[in-house]
């Protein structure tokens, strides 16, 4: 069941050093000062997953939290690459970084597998690319039907995923709309769930495609108004779209970056409502 | 934008013996009856019918278009009379599938919503443990296995796609483009039918203005959706005898003409008419 608390203590009790952590959002509701809060309370030797890893990810590979991603492109979007993802890749700073490189499909039914508790998913993608000689969790597997060849994708079982929703009731209870990525399946294949939300409300109201999450499905909800920026929360915020352009200049150097995360994340007190 | 609206007769023109026919609905709930009455007054045969079924495919079964059934189940949901716990069993489906009448292809409901979740993906199967240590494996020829590639090595059963020519469905209200939503309590599994399907088709109780579609029900409701609907037909009281919650209850009393009919060819000729007078 979930608790309410307060987002420190929902990190501290949720992600450990080592776990494998999934921080997901697509453009839309990504968890930044989830993600924050876990660079400030310094874990380390993360396994990071995500579908899109963006500009938050950026900043977790730069802070070193990370020994390994499993990811589907990589990117500033709109703007272009993640600088401190390629200095780990190409350089290992600040520490090396292993790739498991994946289609968003393969992403997509990873997680659907996980959440299904299935050994594993089918799908007709990877073939035909290079992906499956170099990429773990990926086998061929003959259709026992049609003897079509297929691709089986091992099922994703994340230690702990971590959400931005707009918001929660008081039991826990999660509903999140707009542009939706793979939150839901995520959270399911998960074994902790952790979501921050703009807004704990009275009564969660029905509304046209939003995905609701049940307290029973989550470990901690965490109240962090705005804490998507410089993503953004329909209804509550918009994207800031001045600063993914000014993190590729931020990026682009190490001690900027250093010195930007130090300003806006490490000397940050973290909420405590 | 465009109008779907056909008759019953325009959706039985667009199908052809031989087809595989998805029917939506669920035991003797919500089923697109007017349609399959549609199909048992044309010269349509041979039919494989898919379904959580009821009167649906007892009908078609007694009216000798059937040539094979893939069911989760076939039941009138109804109590029996001298044990109000013991189901009473599907009379006419009972009779087609005991004298060889009609190819049996029995699943569990788990199995036909992965094998037509399958279909609406365009895979050829999916991996499942539903019907893991059933008799299912043996009274039905058509299911496989498959082992898991990676470490674990596990065996599950590997459900095929379940594709459908056509499917049948019917809801509460539509709008003429194809857009529609179910007012009762369980939306079953009508929009799968229709993702798993070459073509589909809504009959619904009243056709409304999209804007309207809404009045009535919470926005999940809209479970059907256009791009999946080749044509709607307006029928009134057209999931009859099955019910169609909150528009009408199943009507009983044609329900049990139905139920009776599996006895005689007297009796099937007395429901087929109090039927088509509906």
């Amino acid at each position: 069941m979930a608790v309410l608390t307060s987002l420190a203590e929902a990190i501290t009790a949720n992600v450990g050093d080592g776990d494998m952590v999934a921080l997901e959002g697509f453009t839309h509701l990504i968890p930044f000062a989830a993600g924050h809060e876990i660079v400030r309370q310094g874990r380390q030797d993360l396994t990071l997953v995500r579908m899109t890893p963006d500009v938050l990810y950026d900043q977790l590979i730069g802070m070193g939290v990370a020994a390994r991603l499993v990811f589907s492109w990589g990117g500033n979007p709109g703007v272009g690459s993640l600088h401190r993802f390629r200095d780990a890749v190409e350089h290992g700073w600040p520490r090396p970084l292993q790739l498991e490189e994946h289609s968003h499909a393969g992403m997509a039914n990873r997680y659907v597998a996980g959440a299904s508790g299935l050994p594993f998913a089918v799908l007709r993608g990877y073939v035909g690319t290079d992906l499956v000689d170099h990429t773990a969790n990926v086998a061929p597997l003959a259709c026992p039907f049609t003897g079509e060849r297929l691709t089986a994708v091992a099922a994703l079982r994340p230690d702990v995923t971590v959400i931005h929703a707009q918001q929660a009731d008081r039991a826990g209870n999660v509903q999140l709309w707009g542009i939706c990525g793979v939150q839901k399946e995520a959270v399911l294949a998960a074994r902790r769930a952790v979501v921050t939300v703009e807004e704990v409300v009275e009564e969660l109201q029905p509304r046209p495609g939003a995905i609701v999450l049940p307290g029973w499905v989550l470990s901690a909800v965490a109240e962090v108004p705005g804490g998507a920026q410089p993503s953004y929360a329909q209804d509550y915020s918009t994207r800031d779209n001045a600063f993914y352009e000014a993190w590729d200049v931020i990026s682009r150097d190490r001690d900027t970056f250093l010195g930007w995360m130090r300003t806006h994340v490490l000397d940050l007190v973290p909420s405590t409502t | 934008m465009a109008d779907k609206r056909m008759t019953p007769q325009e959706v039985v023109g667009r199908l052809e013996s031989g087809m595989t026919i998805g029917i939506g609905g669920w035991g003797s709930r919500r089923k697109p009856m007017a349609l399959v009455k549609a199909i048992v007054q044309s010269d349509l045969r041979d039919l494989t019918v898919v379904t959580f079924g009821g009167p649906d495919l007892g009908i078609l079964c007694t009216a000798g278009k059937v040539k094979r059934a893939v069911y989760a189940f076939v039941a009138p949901d109804v109590a029996g009379a001298t044990n109000k716990n013991s189901p009473v069993l599907e009379g006419h489906f009972r009779k087609a599938r005991q004298s060889g009448a009609i190819e049996d292809e029995p699943y569990d409901e788990g199995m036909v919503l992965l094998g037509l979740q399958a279909a609406a993906w365009r895979v050829p199967f999916l991996p499942t443990r539903v019907g893991l240590g059933s008799d299912l494996l043996r009274d039905n020829p058509r299911l496989k296995t498959v082992t898991s590639p990676f470490d674990d090595g596990e065996e599950l059963i590997a459900m095929p796609a379940l594709e459908l020519d056509a499917a049948l469905v019917h809801m509460n209200r539509a709008d003429e483009r194809g857009n529609a939503v179910y007012l009762g309590p369980d939306p079953y599994f009508d929009d799968l039918m229709l993702a798993a399907a070459k073509v589909g088709f809504v009959s619904t109780e009243r056709i409304v203005d999209t804007a309207e579609l809404l009045k009535e029900a919470p926005p999940q409701a809209l479970r059907i959706n256009r791009a999946f609907v080749t044509g709607v037909v307006e029928t009134p009281g057209g999931a009859a005898p099955t019910s169609c919650e909150p528009d009408y209850e199943r009507d009983e009393d044609l329900h049990a003409k139905y139920m009776a009919a599996a006895k005689s060819d007297e009796a099937w000729d007395e429901f087929l008419a109090a039927w088509e007078a509906k």
